[in-house]
């Protein structure tokens, strides 16, 4: 019994967090899945439901949600058909230089995918933005994926630098700065829609004296989608610093000391050596920082309920509006296509860019 | 812990190891006595240290078979096999004290505390660590790291001692030290050791038998007296002293032994035309040139201390002679090397084996 | 050679920063602490407010401008106090009791897969999921009973696993499995709410601390195991086989060598997770009702509909959440770089 308990105590220390997955992540997967292509009514406690086949989605891609979720594309612009075309031109030639130099059909039917994927949202980015058209949820979660996680690298990392420079109190700085990460995401959002208030909140001075007492950030769009980045970045920033501090501690004293010798001005010795040192990690840290950013849902909600319009709901949140009404269905067509475009990006995030870097270093 | 301290004897037969494609214990061998110290020797990635973790059961047995005593320990996990191990880096837990760590075994076969404690002081005793036993292992020189690793080696008395590199992290005073140290002990204990290394002084002063591997393959297996004078082959011959053996490329043709400017009569080979003779640095002596085997020209002198070193350049290679230490010759001079030919080894260049006069 | 005075831009010593570089950084780090901390003091001023006081315009000290009450206070721990007590003893039960079994669970799963090497064959994984989606389809779309469903797909696993695993050997490594744990991360809660939603309705748990514990330990055990197993990683191998030849078990080497010497690692992970789990509104919207409520639902509670927002009792709310979590990074701190440190190095 013991031997036996011995051997095979491997799976066991496995076994928990397998079930675990399989019971609360896996089976609620297939069974999105099969949501997803059904209709489905509850009835009294109970629930009935129908098979539709490709219906909920093809209502979301091509049908009366389209403007929801992709946006509104009736006219491409002249720049709009210019930045696609040249755009689709540099992904082809990409394809094809890969498919010249080392072709292999597993990386190629990867690489297919993620250049589908990129061809679908290039155009979709010249037809609704570029073309002056309002976009959907799909171009509104990417802005807070792409520009959110781009700003908090920015700014993470620079702080991170400096923290982990010899400055007296950088210690406090530090505990300061990780405390945005600690309160929960609704209590961000409504505190930032305290502090935004142009009337009552504590810049009401300030809006006042631009002549924009009667200013309403949550009727204009842009205003609003830039006010939630605000306050997901104020949330966020704290776990590129983190982990980027961690990072930049971790770069050998020598190598950075022999930069000196060898006469290396601080920018070269940043640029040279410590940057080398920390690239695969910040690629790691961003790959994390945008996979939950995907998920943004809460400060939406909370901060503008997705308005003015759509203007700032988030594919998570259409989804959860869904499910409000009762549209399982729909509500899981939706989450399958933020998933589908999640796993993708992701995914040839990590081969190209982190798994490279890997290589590359190796 | 075992019931009986009777040291055991380790039978290892046909012993492989497959990582994949890579084949990296061929075909081992090896029959080790009851209470002996036999030391596996040679360079790093010859396959000793997979073969001792494959007798400690740390890694598995691709195929063949592992005896220890009588029982046949090829597929039981390393808790049962009655084994300690002493490894290169201690491995010390860092969070126990020294007592903890001497203790542990023990405490997994849940011996009871009076009879832990009791237990830890005397293995204490025995490796001089008394006053010791409440620092942490990171308060500790390297030194008496070693010895509390050796200390939990012994607190079991298991039937057999496992042993990889322990002394290489020391330095070399202290390496001298615990050597003796070790033999003693083992002496005293007389239990069955396995140890690793690739140091060859470290073989020749501790061991009963050493064995010489070579990727994966058994070289030799003798006395340190037999793999020091009667090398089996050419590595081995060039693996064992410090300086090692010198070497000659050259050819037997009707009793006479030739390369470039050498040339000696040889007794009892068949002609070959491709043969190597060594001569250890020690067997020869610098004389005036033309008076010896060999004339070439000083490439450095070196003092030791205790001897003097003269490396000569011949062909576009060295050739070392071990001279007493008074000894004194100016670099670039020419000189030769005189030594006795019944001394020298002879090999087939080819396959590196060595070649025996007929009788 | 006469001593010339250093310049603003040079340093003054050798390991020192020149003066205007130095300058320059404490400006931005101050700068962004104020940025930082001004969200948090006018919560806490705001939390001391009146109604009154918040609704008359922007005032922003205590005592000068305005005079503090404890008015939202005293309406939340003395008239409201069931309803706060409860939300608050929710999230602490829920988000021990979830992080406690996220991280054992995780760890010893990244624990089990730095240093066992499994083997599974992707037939069989794939045969799995086909009858996961057969259950699925039974049930859903043919009303088939669950238990009934469920016991058949079991049977027919453990029959027919062996065959169907040898038709085709295609083995996957722990790198695999690996990546499957972490990549669960990338789920959003809301593709996989709704299935478990339905899931502790069948079993009659929606609104239990169980059904939001399972379901937080679980979404949080990719973090757990991606962090812990780098960190696991870094520990020598020597002392654990150390300890396996001293005659220890996986569980004894594990408990006795592993954990005490992954405390940095731990804590970080903790905390984390507990952050994570403390924080959480959208798993707990769907999941619990009244009885489980946990505090982010309180606050989201406080924009009550026809009085518009109750900013001072928000304020609170928020308050009285972020203080536990700030005294466990306090108790944390210095772990907190050194156990992220391996993970986000070697990730």
């Amino acid at each position: 019994m013991n031997e036996w308990l011995d051997r095979h105590m491997g799976r066991l220390f496995l076994a928990p967090a397998v079930t675990l997955i399989l019971i609360f992540s896996i089976f609620p997967l297939v069974a999105s899945l099969i949501l997803a292509f059904s209709r489905l009514r509850l009835r009294g406690g109970g629930f009935t439901m129908r098979w539709v086949g490709f219906r909920n989605f093809e209502k979301q891609l091509f049908g009366s949600e389209q403007f929801h979720l992709l946006g509104t594309f009736t006219t491409v612009s002249i720049l709009g058909w210019i930045v696609g075309l040249a755009g689709t031109g540099l992904l082809i030639w990409w394809m094809v230089r890969y498919a010249r130099t080392r072709f292999h059909w597993v990386g190629f039917l990867g690489r297919m995918i993620t250049f589908g994927i990129a061809v679908g949202l290039l155009w979709l980015f010249c037809a609704t933005l570029l073309s002056g058209n309002p976009f959907g949820t799909v171009g509104t979660t990417l802005f807070y994926v792409f520009v959110g996680c781009g700003i908090q690298f920015l700014i993470g990392t620079a702080l991170a630098f400096a923290c982990s420079q010899k400055l007296r109190g950088r210690t406090t700085f530090r505990v300061i700065f990780f405390v945005p990460m600690m309160v929960t995401p609704i209590g961000v959002g409504y505190t930032f829609r305290m502090l935004a208030d142009v009337t009552k909140g504590p810049f009401a001075g300030v809006w006042q004296w631009a002549g924009l007492g009667d200013f309403a950030w949550a009727t204009d769009p842009w205003a609003a989608r830039i006010f939630i980045t605000v306050a997901d970045s104020w949330q966020w920033i704290p776990f590129v610093f983190i982990m980027m501090l961690a990072a930049f501690e971790s770069v050998p004293r020598d190598l950075v000391e022999a930069g000196d010798l060898d006469g290396a001005s601080p920018w070269q010795s940043f640029r040279e050596i410590t940057w080398p040192h920390v690239m695969p990690i910040a690629a790691t840290v961003m790959l994390i920082r945008a996979i939950e950013a995907f998920k943004i849902v809460d400060l939406p909600n909370i901060m503008t309920s997705g308005g003015p319009g759509i203007a700032t709901e988030s594919v998570s949140l259409q989804a959860y509006y869904a499910w409000r009404s009762l549209d399982l269905g729909q509500a899981s067509a939706v989450a399958y296509i933020l998933l589908f475009v999640t796993v993708v990006i992701c995914v040839s995030f990590f081969n190209l860019v982190v798994l490279s870097r890997v290589r590359a270093q190796k | 812990m075992s019931s009986d301290h009777a040291a055991k004897t380790i039978s290892i037969r046909e012993m492989n190891k497959y990582y994949g494609n890579f084949h990296a214990l061929k075909g081992l061998s090896l029959e080790v006595e009851a209470g002996e110290f036999l030391v596996l020797l040679g360079p790093s990635g010859c396959g000793k240290s997979t073969a001792l973790r494959m007798i400690a059961g740390l890694e598995s047995i691709s195929s063949g078979e592992l005896l220890i005593g009588d029982q046949d320990v090829t597929e039981v996990l390393p808790k049962y096999r009655d084994i300690a191990m002493v490894f290169q880096s201690y491995a010390l837990y860092p969070h126990k004290t020294v007592a903890e760590n001497i203790g542990f075994p023990l405490k997994m076969a849940k011996v009871p505390q009076a009879e832990m404690d009791e237990a830890v002081r005397a293995a204490a005793a025995q490796v001089e660590l008394d006053g010791l036993l409440d620092r942490l292992p990171g308060q500790l020189s390297g030194g008496q790291r070693q010895r509390v690793a050796l200390a939990r080696a012994i607190i079991r008395r298991p039937a057999v001692f496992l042993m990889d590199e322990p002394l290489s992290n020391l330095d070399a005073k202290l390496r001298g030290n615990m050597r003796a140290e070790l033999k003693h002990m083992q002496n005293e204990l007389g239990i069955t050791t396995i140890y690793v290394t690739h140091d060859q002084i470290e073989a020749m002063t501790l061991a009963h038998r050493v064995a010489i591997m070579k990727d994966g393959e058994l070289q030799q297996l003798g006395t340190p007296k037999e793999v020091y004078s009667n090398p089996a082959n050419l590595f081995v011959a060039g693996f064992m002293g410090s300086p090692p053996m010198n070497f000659v490329e050259g050819e037997i043709s009707s009793g006479q032994f030739r390369a470039a400017g050498m040339s000696l009569p040889v007794t009892g080979f068949a002609d070959n035309a491709a043969v190597t003779i060594g001569f250890r640095p020690e067997d020869c002596q610098v004389v005036e040139a033309g008076t010896g085997q060999v004339d070439a020209s000083v490439y450095t002198f070196e003092m030791t201390g205790d001897q003097s070193l003269v490396t000569f350049e011949y062909e576009d290679r060295h050739l070392v002679v071990k001279m007493p230490k008074d000894f004194e010759i100016a670099s670039e001079s020419r000189a030769a090397i005189a030594f006795d030919p019944a001394e020298a080894n002879f090999f087939d260049t080819a396959s590196g084996r060595r070649l025996l006069p007929a009788a | 050679m006469s001593t010339r005075r250093p310049g603003l831009f040079e340093p003054r010593a050798i390991g020192q920063m020149a003066p205007a570089t130095k300058i320059l950084l404490y400006t931005i780090l101050i700068v962004w602490a104020a940025f930082v901390l001004f969200p948090i003091y006018w919560l806490l001023i705001t939390s001391v407010k009146t109604p009154a006081a918040v609704n008359q315009g922007p005032f922003f000290l205590p005592f000068i401008d305005f005079e503090p009450s404890l008015h939202a206070w005293k309406e939340l721990f003395v008239i409201d106090y069931e309803d706060t007590l409860r939300a608050y003893m929710n999230s602490i039960i829920i988000s021990l009791s979830a992080t406690a079994l996220s991280v054992l669970v995780g760890s010893m799963a990244a624990y089990a897969l730095s240093r066992v090497d499994y083997a599974p064959n992707l037939i069989t994984i794939l045969y799995f999921v086909a009858l996961l989606a057969g259950v699925g389809v039974a049930v859903g779309i043919y009303d088939v009973d669950w238990m009934l469903a469920t016991a058949v797909a079991v049977a027919l696993f453990f029959l027919l696993a062996r065959a169907v695993g040898r038709i085709y050997e295609v083995r996957l490594g722990n790198g695999d499995i690996l990546f499957w744990i972490i990549s669960q991360r990338i789920l959003a809660p809301i593709v996989v709410v709704v299935p478990i939603y339905m899931m502790f309705q069948s079993v009659r748990l929606l609104d239990t601390h169980l059904a939001i514990i399972l379901t937080y330990a679980v979404v949080n055990l990719p973090i757990v195991v991606w962090l812990m197993y780098d960190f696991f990683n870094s520990i020598p191998r020597d002392l654990e086989e150390s300890a396996q030849i001293d005659g220890a078990t996986m569980i004894g080497t594990f408990r006795e060598i592993i954990l005490p010497l992954s405390r940095a690692g731990l804590a970080a992970t903790t905390l984390l997770v507990m952050i994570l789990s403390w924080n959480e509104y959208l798993l707990a919207l769907f999941l619990s009702t009244t009885k489980a409520q946990t505090m982010p639902i309180l606050v989201a509670a406080m924009n009550a509909g026809e009085r518009g927002v109750l900013w001072w009792t928000m304020s609170v709310t928020i308050v009285v959440m972020i203080i536990p979590v700030v005294v466990l990074a306090v108790i944390l701190q210095k772990y907190i770089t050194k156990g992220l440190l391996v993970g986000a190095v070697k990730g």
